[in-house]
């Protein structure tokens, strides 16, 4: 097994894979990763040359929001992420129990996320804004909601993880799904990251 | 075996994604049928307008003309024929009624549809219920 | 050719390069028009040039999509075509309901067209591409209902490839789709919300998969890379274009009177768009690099690249190109719509099916993998008149519709008068579109005259 003195992860646990070349997990979901990163992307900078055009709206729009949801959520969301990582670590030392059970706070956390998103979304439409009130509230509703149904998949992943950890299809040499998956949901995490920011707070 | 890039994690990026898209599509149309009265003029649309669609598609007016910027691009746009025209019915209905049947030498041509009276009024109102439609703001200008 | 009932395959092609060169006739007639305005005036007005160019186009790519169909199922099932007899039987009843269909539009007016063909009971008539009567679409259900049956059968009783399978959703997709053919409200707005699922959900959507899986299974067999490695690629292709093109339909509900919030998820998500036509430029010439073998066919490895180069033009390029709201508020219905239809439409389809006949044709007329060394040649020669051709079609289409918008929507000049200024372009258009015909008789004389190669050719 390769050891290199300046990789600590190696010396932290021992087992995880440090010859691979390539990005810890599969190819294909990179590849996918990156393409749902270029399109959130995309519509980052579109709110930001929307909110450049048209400040009044953004202004009133962004006072219609809750900061303090959003810093829930925010809360939620990277607790979440760091339980599937440990989770990932857990597994390379052939700690399958613990694994397990980070996976399963995580996924509270994530359904936690899911529910105060759901009242905040849903209290945005019963207060009367829709997708057709202007760029603002289209913006801010779609992303949510383009965001929230990532997160909703991204649960679904980490309960199909959870389940295959239980019955034993991973190890510490068969870790291939499992980082995968938690990548998949690290990238849902830093789309929050920069989302939260982007419309809740900076002004 | 830890592999770079496995087939089944393609399939299941193929299946997954595509549904997830679908089931957005289907929500945002859903929403749009929700919305579109405020914008689709349908408070216009008589039995008078619905024969008049009748006659526009009996007569394949979009294979040379657009409507709303779809169609055939031989002949102008027609959404907003009713503004180019000073909101004049009755010279929409003369245009299409005096069409040469022989067309005009060396020109562009539309034929002559031998419509009747009545039709000639539905069609017209067809094109007067489209021009108000809220296109956001499309066409640019009168000339379509 | 490794399967009997393959054969049946033959038909469809020589249906399908058959209607091609009417389509191209009429396209010629179309282009003349639009500088001789009155050129067969009143016999043949424009948009019945125009609906027999556009349903001749569709229905050539049909026989060409089953006939590819019913030439690599067997194949990748690994067993013969479930019934050759439905096979021609269906090629007969579709031959003959698109001729009568294409005689209708000529003999008569439309509207006596649409009278006696009964429009009024259910009628789906005088949408554009759409044109056909509606007994005719009835028609085209059962053949499409018949060909499924067929084919499908053919997989699930034998080996199930990512190719046969792939390529089977692309077809079901295409049948269930035209079944939106059928809804014509008499609302405009919501009559063109749903013909854009037929059309942009075929083209941009489900017409892709078929696409890539004929493109997939002409480089397995040329450059005999292993399938596992085919496969991966295709998946990844074809979720791409899901996953860009359904709600990147929304850049067709700029200005039809829905919600303005299209205008955003258009505009983001098709501009997504070229990516699986990107992804497919790299396959090809990814695949024919790592290649364990010269196949002798060297005109199918050349339509191979090719279909995805010009796809990529075409479909990736120009349709980005107009595809952002705040350009296309300028370009929506002019020659750069026409620009972007003709190349898009000739790099992705019409390539990937002379592709597949170019590839098939040998084996079909016993020739084995490849024609004789003059035929391969004057079909190659024909791949470089066409596509450079339909190149400069294209160049003289965008500058034609450069200049329309700059006259008409920006300096406000009537419609007529513009077309009148755009006369240049237009000769010149119509002396490529020569050029093209002259490449399309070059492809069917290689094809027709084609002969089992020499021995010392013979690779």
């Amino acid at each position: 097994m390769n050891k290199s003195p300046s990789n600590s992860t190696a010396e932290i646990t021992p087992g995880y894979d440090t010859k691979r070349e390539y990005p810890h997990g599969d190819l294909a979901v990179w590849a996918f990763i990156y393409a749902e990163l270029l399109v959130f992307s995309v519509f980052f900078v579109s709110f930001a040359f929307a909110r450049m055009l048209n400040p009044e709206v953004f202004v009133s729009g962004q006072l219609t929001l809750n900061p303090w949801l959003g810093m829930t959520n925010t809360i939620l969301l990277l607790t979440s992420g760091w339980l599937a990582a440990a989770a990932v670590l857990a597994n390379a030392s052939g700690k399958q129990s613990s694994a397990l059970k980070n996976l399963w706070v995580a996924i509270l956390f994530g359904v936690g996320f899911l529910f105060v998103k759901g009242y905040e979304i849903g209290h945005h439409f019963a207060a009367g804004y829709d997708l057709d009130t202007d760029s603002f509230h289209f913006l801010y509703l779609f992303m949510g909601s383009f965001h929230f149904l990532h997160v909703v998949l991204g649960v679904g992943v980490l309960v199909i993880l959870a389940v295959k950890v239980k019955r034993g299809d991973y190890g510490p040499d068969e870790s291939q799904g499992l980082e995968s998956g938690a990548a998949y949901w690290h990238m849902v995490d830093i789309v929050w990251m920069i989302l939260f920011p982007l419309v809740y707070l900076m002004r | 075996m830890n592999e770079v890039f496995t087939k089944s994690m393609a399939r299941n990026i193929y299946f997954g994604g595509s549904l997830f898209f679908v089931l957005i599509f289907l929500a945002l149309t859903f929403h749009t049928i929700k919305t579109i009265p405020e914008l689709d003029n349908r408070a216009a649309l008589t039995e008078q307008v619905k024969h008049g669609k009748e006659v526009w598609e009996n007569n394949n007016c979009i294979g040379c003309h657009t409507l709303l910027g779809e169609g055939a691009y031989f002949a102008p746009e027609l959404g907003n024929v009713y503004q180019r025209y000073g909101e004049s019915r009755e010279a929409i209905k003369a245009f299409i009624q005096f069409r040469p049947a022989e067309g005009i030498p060396g020109r562009r041509s539309m034929p002559q549809f031998n419509l009747t009276d009545e039709e000639l009024d539905a069609v017209v109102e067809f094109l007067v219920y489209s021009s108000q439609i809220n296109t956001q703001n499309w066409p640019p200008n009168i000339q379509g | 050719m490794k399967y009997e009932s393959q054969a049946v395959a033959k038909l469809y092609f020589l249906a399908a390069l058959g209607l091609f060169l009417g389509q191209i006739i009429f396209g010629l007639i179309m282009g003349l028009q639009y500088v001789w305005g009155d050129f067969l005036f009143p016999l043949i007005p424009f948009n019945t040039a125009r609906m027999v160019h556009t349903n001749l186009l569709i229905v050539w790519l049909l026989f060409g999509f089953m006939g590819s169909a019913y030439y690599l199922i067997p194949e990748e099932s690994q067993r013969e075509l479930y019934s050759v007899k439905l096979a021609k039987l269906l090629f007969w009843v579709f031959l003959v309901a698109g001729a009568l269909t294409i005689v209708g539009y000529l003999l008569m007016p439309y509207a006596r067209l649409a009278e006696v063909t009964g429009n009024a009971y259910f009628p789906t008539m005088g949408r554009e591409f759409l044109e056909m009567p509606t007994i005719t679409k009835v028609g085209i259900v059962i053949v499409a209902l018949g060909f499924i049956f067929n084919v499908g059968m053919t997989v699930l009783m034998g080996r199930k490839t990512v190719v046969s399978v792939i390529l089977l959703t692309g077809l079901v997709g295409l049948a269930l789709l035209f079944l939106f053919s059928f809804y014509n409200p008499s609302n405009l707005v919501l009559d063109k919300y749903f013909w854009w699922w037929v059309v942009h959900l075929w083209v941009e959507g489900v017409w892709e998969l078929i696409m890539a899986s004929l493109l997939a299974y002409v480089l397995i067999k040329t450059t005999g890379v292993d399938r596992e490695v085919v496969d991966k690629w295709l998946y990844l292709i074809v979720a791409m274009a899901l996953i860009t093109g359904i709600l990147g339909t929304g850049h067709h509900y700029f200005w039809i009177g829905t919600p303005n919030y299209w205008q955003w998820v258009g505009s983001v998500f098709s501009a997504l768009e070229p990516i699986p036509f990107f992804l497919m430029t790299i396959f090809a010439f990814n695949m024919v690099n790592k290649r364990r073998r010269d196949h002798p066919n060297k005109a199918a490895v050349l339509w191979a690249m090719g279909t995805a180069v010009v796809a990529f033009l075409g479909a990736g390029v120009w349709g980005f190109l107009h595809t952002l709201a705040p350009i296309n508020y300028y370009t929506h219905g002019t020659q750069i719509t026409a620009a972007h239809g003709h190349l898009a439409f000739y790099g992705a389809y019409v390539m990937i099916v002379l592709t597949i006949i170019s590839y098939a044709w040998p084996h079909l007329k016993g020739h084995g993998d490849a024609n004789d060394e003059r035929s391969q040649v004057m079909e190659m020669w024909s791949f470089w008149l066409m596509s450079v051709s339909m190149v400069f079609i294209t160049l003289f289409l965008t500058g034609a519709g450069i200049l329309q918008i700059w006259l008409q929507r920006i300096d406000g000049q009537t419609f007529m008068a513009v077309q009148e200024k755009l006369a240049v372009f237009y000769w010149m258009r119509e002396a490529a579109g020569l050029v093209f015909v002259a490449g399309l008789i070059l492809y069917l004389v290689a094809m027709f005259t084609a002969k089992k190669p020499a021995l010392e050719e013979a690779s």
